[in-house]
């Protein structure tokens, strides 16, 4: 029996690996009038590593991320829509709403997030579901959900993953001290003690004439992420790990024909087994 | 040779007498384990929770003292209970370590000896059994891996997410917000178990593949000074199995031939990983609170099995050493069960899970437990307890018998067997088995062995089922 060829990755993923790698092959262009702190949506595919080149890496669903300032410019709308497939095609969805201050990281103020469940022929699982609403006040956070609220630790010096996706669009491409702060990840799980450090750029392809800015932000809680900017500083790529979020317009589609052929797949598999019960 | 013997119980934190002294009465109360008959819970029993990870060493709870990460989750974990130090897996690897914690069996009885085979279908598992004897509502989330790693088809269970295989960073997010959800909304009275199976810090396979090559300069210079130190037993004795040799010639160290500095980034690495799952073992935590479910839980902490951490320069699992056999296990109920003690005198294992939970269920275990139920620990003075726990190697392809001072590793087909004395050298870094000053010792640890496998009932499909009942 012929035996299916693996080869390990070997090293960190990169935007010159990405790319080689089959992950994307044209970064789209950005919007004529794109501005960090202007209205802009962005959808990222959310792609996964399992370390060899040839198999196990695959789509895992999209991130999108909608900015809309406020008229007087102290703050800005996100709105977050996400969605990961699972094995046999469950899946996870997470829409949130951010109101998040027009400082250097964007730190959320207020929000409302609600994860759903559906199950593996798409059948809605409203006993998974959660919805928050939650207020920052001073280092706390004011959390409602299911009608009960709750009080549970913030930080002084919060912002969040996804606010992050806003925010490095706006800082400088230099190399400067960053303070440290805190992460909200999923605007639920705190992570402490985290920075970001301008890591200067990279070509793509490396003989190529599109320059990537990037940043790394190191933390408890994460592994290392790189976020990388393209000149006009639109955040075009972040990766941590096994996992990289590409910008790419069709990833809401992807997510769904993924989503379809694990449903396809676990509805074969399960006919097969009846089948082969039935005999 | 006995299995059992009387011992004293030496705990640290609150007294154990004090404890007993006070909590006794509700002991009572709570009802004791119906030993003659089946009985079906009562609705009123505790809820019970059971949180895996995958991959995660002992010695990787800030609380526990390891200074190399934040992980207050499991600290708190740690707080609420008791830890047991001596604490081993039944098998280092995924799939026959998940046999034995759901069924309490050894991995060569339920035939899951390699990845990805089924449990034996004459033998149930915790949840096939909770279904069937008890009222609970029995939920699951996460990784199984008995066979497929993940499957919205576990049989006794109400699946609410599966997972995606080799990506901890995502899906374990998902299996605590299911998690989540499961709790705010439920309104049934009957009490639930619920099995939260964590992929994390499993990816740490997948940094290996993506980290074999050594870079030429450490790829986020600021980490240069905050780097672990190397482990105190990163050399080691040669005098090993060849399965040991081989598996650390294969994975990823020797492949990139790694320096110090790789070996100490890998380390930082792992313990990122555990601070990942940590905050989603918190987002349950903080749910059970908030739900007013705290003090009505039995919780169970634990893992699979460890991780090489680059003592002995091993990475992953699978092989004998502690630092891939030796794993958390966590068991708290306040007011039942002692807060902050860490039990450094019993020998346990994964198997043990299945019997305590019936235990504090109400109801018998399944026939044939391997395992024993903890709960005597708890809640008695002095209890018989086990010599000696057994650790299988994947493949079946040999033994790790742990007393109480001495560890013994033998392999089949293969001459040379290992003796560490863990009072005097804990790190494993001296094989003893050479020497002819330890030919009882050994012979004792031969015995025993023998022993254990003259009692097992090896499912058909496993290799080598007699090689350790031999004389």
């Amino acid at each position: 029996m012929a035996t299916r060829r693996r080869t390990i990755v070997g090293s960190p993923l990169t935007p010159t690996l990405l790319k080689e790698l089959g992950v994307f092959d044209e970064l789209p262009a950005a919007q004529r009038d794109f501005a960090p702190d202007g209205t802009w949506s962005h959808t990222y595919r959310v792609w996964a590593c399992h370390g060899y080149r040839e198999t196990g890496n695959r789509d895992v669903g999209f991130l999108r991320i909608e900015r809309a300032p406020d008229r007087a410019g102290k703050t800005f709308t996100l709105k977050v829509d996400q969605q990961i497939v699972h094995a046999e095609g469950a899946a996870n969805s997470i829409h949130a709403d951010i109101e998040c201050l027009n400082d250097r990281l964007g730190s959320p103020v207020r929000w409302h997030l609600s994860s759903r469940f559906v199950g593996t022929e798409g059948e809605p699982r409203p006993v998974l579901r959660v919805e928050e609403r939650a207020r920052i006040e001073g280092d706390t956070i004011e959390v409602t959900t299911n009608g009960r609220t709750f009080k549970r630790q913030g930080s002084s010096r919060l912002t969040a993953d996804w606010c992050l996706f806003e925010a490095l669009q706006r800082l400088p491409f230099e190399k400067e001290s960053h303070p440290v702060f805190d992460l909200l990840e999923g605007l639920s799980v705190l992570r402490t003690g985290h920075r970001l450090s301008y890591r200067g750029t990279v070509k793509l392809p490396p003989e190529g004439d599109i320059m990537l800015h990037g940043f790394h932000r190191l933390g408890h809680g994460a592994l290392p992420y790189e976020y990388w900017l393209d000149e006009r500083h639109r955040l075009v790529m972040v990766v941590s790990l096994s996992r990289a979020y590409v910008l790419d317009k069709e990833a809401e589609q992807a997510t769904a024909l993924e989503l379809k052929r694990e449903r396809g797949n676990f509805q074969r598999q399960k006919r097969g087994r009846e089948r082969g019960g039935s005999q | 040779m006995s299995e059992k013997h009387s011992t004293q119980s030496v705990s640290r934190g609150m007294d154990r007498r004090a404890f007993l002294k006070t909590s006794g009465a509700m002991v009572l109360a709570g009802g004791g384990l119906v030993n003659s008959q089946l009985v079906s819970a009562q609705s009123s029993g505790s809820n019970i929770l059971l949180v895996i990870t995958d991959q995660q060493h002992i010695d990787t709870i800030a609380a526990g003292g390891c200074p190399h990460l934040e992980t207050p989750a499991m600290d708190k974990l740690k707080n609420r209970g008791v830890s047991f130090s001596m604490s081993y897996t039944a098998n280092p690897l995924c799939s026959p370590a998940r046999s034995a914690i759901f069924t309490g069996r050894t991995p060569s009885e339920t035939g899951v000896y390699v990845n990805g085979l089924p449990i034996r279908a004459d033998i149930p598992n915790l949840g096939q059994w909770f279904s069937q004897y008890t009222d609970y509502e029995t939920v699951y989330a996460g990784k199984w891996h008995v066979p497929k790693s993940f499957t919205s088809s576990i049989a006794g269970f109400d699946v609410v997410q599966t997972g995606i295989g080799g990506q901890g960073n995502v899906c374990d997010t998902e299996t605590s917000r299911a998690c989540e959800g499961f709790l705010r909304n439920r309104s049934s009275d009957r009490p639930f178990l619920m099995v939260a199976s964590f992929l994390q810090p499993h990816d740490i396979c997948e940094w290996l593949r993506l980290n074999t090559r050594k870079p030429d300069r450490l790829r986020y210079q600021e980490l240069a000074g905050e780097l672990p130190p190397l482990p105190e037993n990163f050399g080691f004795d040669v005098r090993e199995p060849a399965v040991l040799k081989s598996m650390r010639q294969r994975n990823e160290p020797a492949l990139g031939k790694w320096d110090e500095q790789q070996w100490r980034y890998y380390l930082w690495s792992y313990y990122r990983h555990i601070e990942m799952v940590d905050g989603e073992v918190g987002r349950i935590l903080q749910t059970l609170d908030e739900t007013g479910h705290e003090e009505n839980t039995l919780i169970v902490f634990t893992s699979d099995h460890g991780e090489g951490l680059g003592r002995h320069q091993m990475v992953r699992k699978s092989s004998p050493y502690d630092e891939a056999s030796r794993v958390p296990l966590i068991v708290s109920l306040p007011s039942r069960i002692p807060a902050n003690l860490t039990d450094n005198d019993h020998l346990v294992t994964g198997m043990d899970i299945v019997p305590t939970l019936c235990d504090y269920a109400g109801i018998d275990p399944p026939d044939n437990m391997r395992g024993m139920s903890l709960k005597p620990l708890f809640e008695e003075e002095s209890v018989a307890w086990r010599r000696y726990v057994v650790t299988e190697i994947p493949g079946n392809v040999g033994r790790v018998l742990r007393t109480q001072r001495y560890k013994y590793t033998t392999c089949v087909n293969d001459p040379v067997e290992q003796l560490f004395d863990m009072l005097d050298d804990p790190g494993e870094t001296t094989n003893l088995a050479p020497s002819s000053q330890y030919a009882s010792i050994l012979g004792e640890h031969r015995q025993l062995v023998r022993e254990w496998e003259s009692r097992l009932d090896v499912a058909p499909n496993v290799p080598n089922p007699n090689a350790w009942r031999k004389g």
